[in-house]
C-alpha cells in the first residue's frame, strides 16, 4: 500500500473515532436527566468560537489568555532549559560536577513541582514570579535527566577519535559530547514542555486573574460547564500544537540522525 | 632505507588485573617504514596501539616517539581504531575536516579535505551524513579523516576488515603509494597474514597471550607486490606457520 493511502486510512479511521465519541456524547447528553445543565458538543464549540472573538472575564479573549499562559510556560522552560542542560552536560561529563550536584539534585528530584506552590507563594508572592519558578522546576529535572544521560552515554570511541586528532579536554567536550548528547537532549525538552504545560495549568488555577487555568477555575465559580470544557479543549489544542512543534524542531536540528530518507 | 628509529618500544609490559597481555616487548619502529603486525586474534594488538598512544597507561615499559614521550597535541600521529569512529552529526566532509580544525590548520583545508576524499572514493557523497553510508564507506570517511591531516605516524587497527576485497586491494595500494611519497611511518595491524605480506616493509608476528615477539620478518619483495609470485607466497607461509599457536 502506497504511504499516502495508508495516510489517508488512518486520517480516516482517527477522524471516525473522534466523531462518533462527538456523537456519543450528544446523545447521553440528550438521554441524562441531571439537575447541573450538562453542554453538548455543538454547544462547547459555540462557545469556543465565541470566546475568540469576546473577552473571557474583562480583558483578554481566549486567544490573550492563551498568550498569557505561553508565556509562563516559555519563561520558566527556557530558564530550565538553560540551567538543565548545563548541570546534566557537566554532571555527566566531569566526575567533579557530579560529585558536587548530584546528591542535591536527587534528593530535589522527586519532589513534584505541585508540592512546590505553597513555599512558591511564600517566597515570590501570587505574581508572574511564582508561575516561572514552577514551571521552572518541572522543566528542570528533564532537562537535567536527559542531558546527563546523553552526556554519560557518548561513545567512548569517538572521544578516543577526537583525542587522536590531537583535541583537548574542552575540545572534545564542545565537539564531542555536546552534540551527541543533543537528541537526548530533544527527547529531554519533550517531557519538559509538556510537564510546563500542565504545571502552568495548576499554578494558573491556584492564583491568578488570567490565563486559560484561570479560564476554568472562573468557569467553576459560576457552574458555566461549557466554559470548563472550551477551556479544556484549548488546553488539548494548544498542548497538542505546542508538542507538534518540538518534534517539528527537533527533525529540523537532527537531519543527521533521522534515518532512511 | 634509512634507519632512524621514529618509534622506540622498551620493555612493554600490560596487564588487565591479573591477566598479562604484553609481557616484556620491545622493538624499534624505524622512520618511514611500513611495519604490519600480525598475532593471533585477542593476542594484545589493540592493546599495544592504545598504550602507545596512552589511551591506556603501560603497566610497565616506554614507548618513545622520536625519543619523546609521546604526547598527541604535539605530535602529528592518527590513529585508525578497529570499530568506526565517524560523528555522526557531521557530514562526511566535515568528519574530514574535523581534525584539520581541531589542530587550527587552515591552510589550504578545502583542497586537503577534496584530495583525501578522492583517495576513499567518497567525493559524491561528501554531504551524506554517516547514518546514510554503508559499513565499508564509514570506514572510508576514517581513514580520509586520517590522511587529511598528513600524519607523521600513522596507527592502523585493521582498519580493512570490514571493506569488500576489491576496494580493500585499491586501498592497500593506494596507502603504500602515500606512505612512500609522504614518508609517512606506519604501523600496521591485521590479521591477515596476505595483507601483511602485500603491505609490510617489515612483519612482526606476535605470540599468543601472554604475548611477546615470536619473530621480525623483512619483507622486500619490490611494490607493487604480485600475490601469486612464489617468493610471496613462500614468505605467507612462513608467517603462517609461525603464527600457529597449537
Ligand atoms: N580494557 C580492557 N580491560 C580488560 N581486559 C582487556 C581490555 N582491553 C583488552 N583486554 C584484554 O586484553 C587482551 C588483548 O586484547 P586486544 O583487544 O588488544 O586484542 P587484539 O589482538 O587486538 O585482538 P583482535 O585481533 O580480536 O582485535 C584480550 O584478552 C582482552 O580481553
Ligand atoms: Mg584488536
Amino acid at each position: 500500500m502506497s504511504k499516502k493511502n495508508q495516510r489517508a486510512r488512518a486520517l480516516a479511521y482517527g477522524g471516525g473515532t473522534f466523531l462518533l465519541l462527538l456523537f456519543l456524547w450528544e446523545i447521553l447528553v440528550r438521554m441524562t436527566d441531571s439537575q447541573i445543565p450538562f453542554p453538548t458538543p455543538f454547544a462547547v464549540i459555540e462557545r469556543f468560537v465565541d470566546m475568540l472573538f469576546h473577552n473571557v472575564g474583562y480583558y483578554y479573549t481566549i486567544v490573550g489568555h492563551v498568550l498569557w499562559s505561553l508565556s509562563r510556560v516559555l519563561a520558566g522552560f527556557c530558564m530550565a532549559a538553560v540551567l538543565g542542560i548545563v548541570l546534566g552536560l557537566t554532571m555527566g561529563w566531569f566526575p567533579y560536577v557530579r560529585a558536587i550536584f548530584m546528591p542535591i539534585f536527587n534528593l530535589l528530584r522527586p519532589i513534584a513541582p505541585l508540592a512546590w506552590i505553597p513555599l512558591a507563594i511564600l517566597w515570590f508572592g501570587i505574581g508572574e514570579k511564582y508561575k516561572y519558578f514552577l514551571i521552572f522546576i518541572a522543566a528542570f529535572v528533564p532537562f537535567t535527566l536527559n542531558s546527563y544521560a546523553g552526556a554519560t552515554h557518548v561513545d567512548k570511541q569517538l572521544v578516543g577519535a577526537a583525542k587522536m586528532l590531537g583535541a583537548n579536554n574542552a575540545q572534545v567536550f564542545f565537539e564531542i559530547v555536546v552534540p551527541a548528547a543533543v537528541p537526548s537532549i530533544f527527547s529531554g525538552a519533550q517531557v519538559a514542555l509538556s510537564n510546563s504545560w500542565m504545571t502552568m495549568l495548576a499554578a494558573e488555577m491556584v492564583c491568578a486573574t488570567e490565563g486559560i487555568g484561570w479560564i476554568i477555575i472562573a468557569g467553576q465559580a459560576v457552574n458555566d460547564m461549557t466554559q470548563m470544557i472550551a477551556g479544556m479543549l484549548a488546553i488539548g489544542i494548544v498542548g497538542f500544537l505546542l508538542a507538534n512543534g518540538m518534534r517539528l524542531l527537533e527533525r529540523r536540528c537532527l537531519v543527521w540522525n533521522n534515518q532512511g530518507n | 632505507m634509512n634507519k632512524n628509529v621514529k618509534v622506540q618500544v622498551t620493555h612493554l609490559t600490560k596487564k588487565f588485573g591479573e591477566l598479562l597481555v604484553l609481557n616484556d616487548v620491545s622493538f624499534d619502529v624505524y622512520d618511514g617504514e611500513f611495519l604490519c603486525i600480525v598475532g593471533p586474534t585477542g593476542c594484545g594488538k589493540t592493546t599495544f596501539l592504545n598504550s602507545l598512544t596512552h589511551l591506556y597507561e603501560p603497566t610497565s615499559g616506554e614507548i618513545l616517539f622520536k625519543g619523546e614521550k609521546i604526547d598527541l597535541r604535539k605530535h602529528d600521529i592518527a590513529y585508525i581504531f578497529q570499530e568506526y569512529s565517524a560523528m555522526e552529526w557531521l557530514t562526511v566532509k566535515e568528519n574530514v575536516r574535523f581534525g584539520l580544525e581541531l589542530k587550527k590548520q587552515y591552510k589550504g583545508i578545502n583542497e586537503k579535505v577534496k584530495d583525501a576524499l578522492e583517495l576513499v572514493g567518497l567525493t559524491k557523497f561528501a554531504d551524506y551524513y554517516p547514518r546514510q553510508l554503508s559499513a565499508s564507506m564509514l570506514q572510508r570517511v576514517v581513514i580520509a579523516r586520517a590522511f587529511a591531516t598528513q600524519p607523521e605516524l600513522l596507527l592502523m587497527d585493521e582498519p580493512y576488515g570490514q571493506l569488500d576485497i576489491n576496494l580493500r586491494f585499491r586501498l592497500e595500494d593506494e596507502v603504500v603509494r602515500l606512505c612512500k611519497q609522504t614518508k609517512t611511518t606506519v604501523i600496521f595491524i591485521t590479521h591477515n597474514i596476505e595483507e601483511a605480506v602485500y603491505l609490510g616493509d617489515r612483519i612482526l608476528v606476535l605470540t599468543n597471550k601472554p604475548t611477546s615477539i615470536k619473530e621480525i620478518v623483512t619483507d622486500e619483495l619490490p611494490h607493487p607486490r604480485d600475490i601469486a609470485a612464489p617468493e610471496f607466497v613462500e614468505m605467507r607461509n612462513r608467517i603462517t606457520d609461525l603464527i600457529k599457536w597449537w
